[in-house]
């Protein structure tokens, strides 16, 4: 096996072929598992969907064994789940509804699907009056199959997978900003972000407890009704007085603000990093995940490569010292993809660190890329499935 | 021989995460699923309109007449009562109704609207209080949470607001 650093200068490559091959073997069979459902399913843009998905999946996970880079392969999955899981999402509404927006009638009969993103709102109300504040309905309907008991059912179970990782391989919005943050080449207001990283890493957490409060307090789940960004690229309440609409303009101002300029200027997930009440939320379940990024301090020579990588800034210089990312790290693998030096590492938590480093990686990989697969994948299938139907000439 | 233990631990842990992560889909999510469905769980009443407090029978549909739904501390809502009417295919081309809310054999509002032919065309009604409790409206479609008339599904949901000044005492 050639060394990590190696890998980084391309083209040399970490694993052979075939040993790449049999890693990536689970990951075909699981793949197959999952989309067998939907190659059951009448209709061939269904058939192509699960295909090229499944092809697509497998192919990224082989290039991540043979490369021995995570980042980078995981990033394509995760902007092509950003981008594509609104395109499907908006069809569906128009075809069921004929808009974005959502109806107080549609509100009132319970048809407006569950996002995750609200899960903290409603636990504080779901607790102390056994009442959830959000327009949906608990067991699935005809109109709504997102219902509450079903996404809230799915979080939770892909969150014992992931943990934080939820924030880079489950999240169908994080993908979006990501895709907006590779397109610059260069790093702007990186001197802001550094010096004042410190501080910003803290709105989120703010936000929540603010979030968390001031909706078990009026019994309405704020975030999802004030200050949710991808209300502009999802659905929406419809616009019918001065109220929805100045919540329209929150939205798109956030939409624009934090999820496609800042990322463009700052090369970060400035939504995720600074913004998202459920990202520190789910930065809690670092505490109990078992794997875990470490920084080998023999071999890091205080580059801050890894520092300039991180998308969320959940590095710091203190941290680095101490060998270990902040609570925020959602496991993206960029540091230890940037580390020149194999300082940066995969660690499950109760073995030395930096010693197998490249097992850790494995068995995190296998579970995260699993769940990747099954959430993110059908996800991107169905859309997949939704373009082919929408084609201009068929 | 500590940190011996600590490693089987960890790769214990890291082999369970991988089983827990191959009962997702078949097992796992499901059962959480079923949890939250049976934790005795139920939608806010400003979506939801509360419990039904009785049924009233016409000749070709019923009036569902809700418990009235009173805000919370800080909720920003105007306290109100539901009323459904269903099924919405086999009213009257035009309803007006006067519908008796509290139970007291007296009549409370008169609601009326006209069912357009085809569903997706917006409703609007009016709702004339006969006594103080009730507030009055005309022509509302789905202004608020505490004041509309929509029609979802087969039901036209009717909700009147309560006077505070009375629905306070």
């Amino acid at each position: 096996m050639a060394s990590r650093s190696s890998a980084l200068v391309r083209p040399a490559a970490f694993r052979s072929v075939g040993r790449s091959v049999l890693l990536t073997l689970p990951i075909a069979l699981w793949s197959l598992v999952m989309f067998t459902p939907s190659l059951r399913q009448a209709g061939r843009d269904s058939h192509i969907g699960a295909v090229v998905v499944m092809l697509f999946m497998t192919t990224l996970f082989f290039l991540m064994m043979r490369t021995g880079e995570t980042y980078r392969w995981r990033r394509i999955f995760f902007v092509a789940l950003g981008f594509l899981f609104p395109f499907g999402f908006i069809a569906a509404l128009v075809v069921q509804r004929g808009t974005m927006s959502i109806p107080i009638s549609r509100m009132v009969s319970g048809d407006t699907p569950f996002c995750f993103m609200v899960t903290p709102s409603i636990i504080l109300p779901a607790a102390f009056a056994r009442t959830i504040i959000f327009p949906g309905s608990i067991l699935p309907t005809a109109s709504n199959h997102a219902s509450i008991a079903i996404m809230i059912g799915l979080w939770f179970a892909l969150t014992l997978v992931l943990g934080k990782a939820w924030c880079s391989y489950a999240c169908f919005f994080g993908g979006i900003e990501e895709g907006f943050a590779a397109i610059a080449k260069r790093r702007r207001l990186h001197r802001f972000v550094t010096k004042y990283g410190h501080i910003l890493r803290l709105i989120p957490w703010a936000i929540l407890v603010f979030v968390v409060l001031v909706s078990a307090a009026i019994f309405e789940p704020v975030y999802c009704m004030w200050l949710c960004p991808f209300k502009a690229v999802t659905e929406f309440p419809a616009v019918r007085n001065v109220e929805t609409a100045i919540q329209m303009g929150i939205f798109v101002a956030l939409f624009i603000g934090l999820v496609v300029v800042l990322p463009f200027l700052t090369k970060k997930r400035t939504q995720c990093g600074f913004f998202c009440p459920f990202g520190a939320f789910q930065s809690l379940f670092n505490k109990i995940h078992l794997f875990e990024i470490r920084f080998d301090r023999e071999k890091c020579v205080d580059c801050a490569l890894c520092q300039t990588s991180c998308p969320t800034v959940a590095l710091s210089k203190e941290s680095i010292r101490e060998g270990k990312t902040l609570l925020n790290c959602m496991k993206c693998g960029a540091c230890v993809d940037a580390c020149k030096k194999d300082a940066a590492v995969w660690h499950l938590k109760g073995t030395p660190v930096a010693v197998k480093p490249e097992r850790a990686r494995l068995l995190f990989l296998y579970g995260a890329w699993a769940m990747a697969t099954m959430f993110g994948g059908s996800i991107l299938a169905n859309s997949v499935a939704t373009m082919l139907h929408w084609l201009p000439w068929k | 021989m500590r940190a011996r233990i600590l490693a089987i631990l960890a790769y214990t842990g890291a082999g369970l995460t991988l089983v827990v992560a191959a009962c997702v889909p078949f097992f796992l999510m499901g059962a959480f699923s079923g949890l939250v469905a049976h934790a005795g769980l139920h939608i806010d009443a400003t979506y939801s309109g509360g419990t039904i407090a009785r049924t009233i029978q016409r000749n070709n549909y019923r009036i569902v007449v809700y418990q009235p739904v009173q805000p919370r501390m800080l909720e920003r809502i105007e306290p109100f009562v539901q009323i459904v009417f269903e099924p919405a295919d086999s009213l009257p081309a035009h309803v007006s109704d006067e519908v008796d809310l509290d139970g007291d054999g007296r009549p409370d509002v008169r609601v009326s609207f006209t069912v357009p032919a085809n569903a997706s065309v917006k409703l609007r009604g009016d709702v004339t209080a006969l006594n103080g409790k009730y507030v009055s409206f005309a022509h509302v479609a789905d202004e608020s949470f505490s004041r509309m008339v929509v029609r979802t599904g087969n039901q036209i949901v009717v909700r009147v607001p309560l006077n505070k000044d009375v629905a306070g005492r």
